[in-house]
């Protein structure tokens, strides 16, 4: 055995090491990102009220929040997403996999943040968004998909991944 | 004595987890095929890691409902794949495209092969 085989032996191990150590010390969450921007999908549906709605109503910036009166997070979330509402941030709702009757006593009991709210029951217009769940959180400029927040909105990750792509929208404007 | 025995081996009869389940219909078996193995191939999107065909989760049911739909309809494996990373990003697939940065994720691990065969034979040699 010579040398360059034995220096070979002992620093590959070292480096392997060196490369998992620095991945595993990574702050936080090591983002797979499954998020792509592409514009918003074309649907057809009612809003809460029974008034049809389309995706014309969504130009400008919007916060679509995809929520449930079964979903217990969307309970989380729902105070800080009424204090957006309050600072003038719009936000559409996108009420999924529920029961008009049960999302509207929801909204009664627990205030209503939304400019409206998209009622897809079957979950369609959301399948074509990409939803895994609820509640999650979508960034709309222009019709055109920017962002998006898996589980609960909070302040963090409001400012953190939101604000700076809105910033980023109206200085493009 | 023997009907409580019926009526406990009922109770064993009646939660079979069959009753639970879609069963999937196909008209030829290679559409079965092409289905399960698509299945395995598309990720989960609520999961940490595995495939849609392992999960129960309900995004994981609505995708294979539509990949089910869309296997019956004709389209192809291209096509569906490209249905579902449309909607859920490329990271829904469990086989990466072979485009730009995942070329090296291919062929990496053969790069790496060769160079340490390549050392290793040019020592000998020496």
């Amino acid at each position: 055995m010579n040398q360059s085989l034995r220096f070979l032996i002992v620093i590959l191990p070292i480096l392997v090491l060196v490369f998992f150590t620095k991945v595993l010390l990574v702050d936080g969450d090591i983002k797979f990102s499954n998020f792509e921007s592409k514009s918003f999908p074309s649907f057809e549906l009612n809003d809460l009220n029974g008034d049809s709605v389309n995706a014309q109503s969504l130009d400008g910036i919007k916060l679509v929040n995809v929520w449930a009166s079964w979903c217990i997070t969307c309970l989380v979330e729902h105070p800080f997403l009424t204090k957006l509402a309050e600072k003038n941030i719009q936000i559409i709702g996108l009420n999924y996999k529920d029961s008009d009757f049960k999302a509207n006593a929801w909204l009664q009991r627990h205030g209503n943040p939304y400019l409206f709210s998209i009622y897809d029951p079957r979950g369609d217009l959301a399948f074509d968004l990409g939803v895994t769940g609820a509640p999650e959180s979508y960034l709309i400029v222009n019709n055109q998909v920017v962002g998006h927040i898996q589980g609960e909105m909070n302040q963090t990750k409001w400012e953190t991944i939101f604000l700076p792509l809105i910033t980023k929208a109206k200085q493009g404007s | 004595m023997i009907k409580r025995y019926l009526i406990l081996f009922s109770f064993f009869i009646l939660s079979t987890p069959a009753f639970n389940q879609m069963v999937y219909e196909f008209e030829d078996s290679m559409q079965e095929k092409r289905f399960y193995s698509l299945i395995s191939e598309i990720r989960c999107p609520k999961c940490t890691s595995g495939s849609i065909a392992s999960s129960d989760v309900p995004v994981s049911r609505d995708l294979k409902n539509k990949v089910y739909e869309l296997v019956l309809d004709g389209s192809t494996d291209a096509e569906i794949k490209k249905y579902v990373s449309e909607r859920f990003g490329s990271f829904s697939d469990y086989r990466p495209a072979l485009e730009g940065s995942n070329y090296l994720l291919w062929f990496g691990p053969f790069i790496f092969l060769a160079l340490i065969l390549a050392i290793f034979f040019i020592n000998r040699r020496i």
